[in-house]
């Protein structure tokens, strides 16, 4: 931001918040048409690995869309978005360690007698 | 980054403000909270996967309990909700107070919103028999949504009392515009983690005739 805490903004950053405007009202119809597309693909007759794939690949792309565009990280400095890509791994490392943790059941019995 | 903000790094060894830094941590270790609830649910979907047995002694499928339309307004009204966060952060910046108290109520009222709805789904789905201690599938189910949905109110009562702080006249100016961002930076995160908890507890169950978990009954051989 500016130096003085109460300086009035630079006709530069309110060009620049009147771009993001435009970008976060695109978002916002995309948001909704994926939500919608997605409660359809629960519907249709396809097999159900192409149907979950292509719900997470959904999933994904309006979760990172809204922390790149929404929450400013496309725009923030870069170590914000390294801080949360961390966490996310971490959290992600915690759900397939526990898959595999708990899919014991599943191994061939030969491996384990 | 872009030049705009290049040009306004704060005067700090990051080159970020510290509220800033400290609410994007904050909402890291949260993350893996989230993402601790999220594979409990999961894990116990895919061991358990029976569903829950109601006070009569009948054996109940989710797939039977789920309002798949209420569950999607009320998706939809929480991201426009985070739509309208992000116009009420964008018209702080601009210095544009009333446009941010304007925004700012559409937040509230679309937050409440999905509290109601959250609050309908939880009575309905007690009277159909499914409660926090009858089933794996209710404890993990409600620890999970109601988390979630803590923090839903959290957030609203946030925006409230900023929306009436706005009045004070204290709320202007870089450290004004700030605090609404971080304000907005958690209200976007409580968006995305709805937005994962739709797809990984709602819309699967709905994959296939028994739900992607299935109904842990032995299949029928002819």
């Amino acid at each position: 931001m500016s130096s003085s805490p109460e300086a009035a903004p630079s006709p530069e950053f309110l060009a620049e918040e009147t771009r993001r405007y435009h970008h976060f009202i695109t978002l916002a119809l995309w948001l909704a048409v994926v939500t919608g597309a997605e409660i359809v693909l629960i519907f249709v007759p396809v097999s159900m690995p192409v149907v979950l794939t292509v719900l997470s690949l959904m999933s994904a792309g309006k979760f990172f869309a809204v922390i790149l565009w929404f929450m400013h990280l496309i725009y923030d400095k870069r170590l914000l978005f390294w801080i949360f890509v961390a966490a996310l791994a971490l959290a992600f490392a915690t759900f397939t360690a526990l898959l595999a943790l708990f899919s014991v059941d599943v191994l061939d019995p030969k491996w384990i007698s | 980054m872009s030049e705009t903000a290049a040009a306004h790094d704060a005067p700090t060894s990051t080159g970020i403000d510290h509220k800033k830094l400290i609410m994007w941590l904050f909402l890291a270790s949260d993350c893996m909270f989230f993402g601790t609830l999220i594979s409990t649910h999961l894990l116990y979907r895919k061991l358990y996967p029976s569903g829950f047995t109601d006070a009569e002694g009948h054996q109940r499928f989710i797939q039977n309990l789920f309002n798949i339309e209420l569950t999607s307004f009320s998706t939809f009204i929480l991201l426009m909700s985070s739509f309208l966060m992000a116009l009420a952060v964008s018209a702080m910046h601009k210095g544009e107070i009333k446009s941010f108290r304007r925004n700012v109520l559409g937040v509230i009222f679309f937050g409440l919103i999905f509290l109601g709805c959250q609050v309908f789904e939880f009575t309905h789905f007690y009277h159909q028999g499914l409660t926090i201690q009858n089933s794996v599938l209710g404890s993990t189910f409600y620890v999970l949504t109601g988390t979630h949905g803590t923090h839903v109110a959290i957030g609203v009562l946030w925006l409230i009392l900023m929306y009436f702080y706005s009045f004070t006249g204290k709320l202007g100016g870089h450290t004004g515009a700030l605090d609404v961002e971080v304000a907005g930076l958690y209200w976007h995160f409580v968006d995305i983690v709805w937005i994962i908890i739709f797809t990984a507890v709602y819309l699967v169950e709905y994959l296939g005739p028994n739900g992607f978990w299935g109904t842990g009954l032995p299949a029928v051989t002819k």
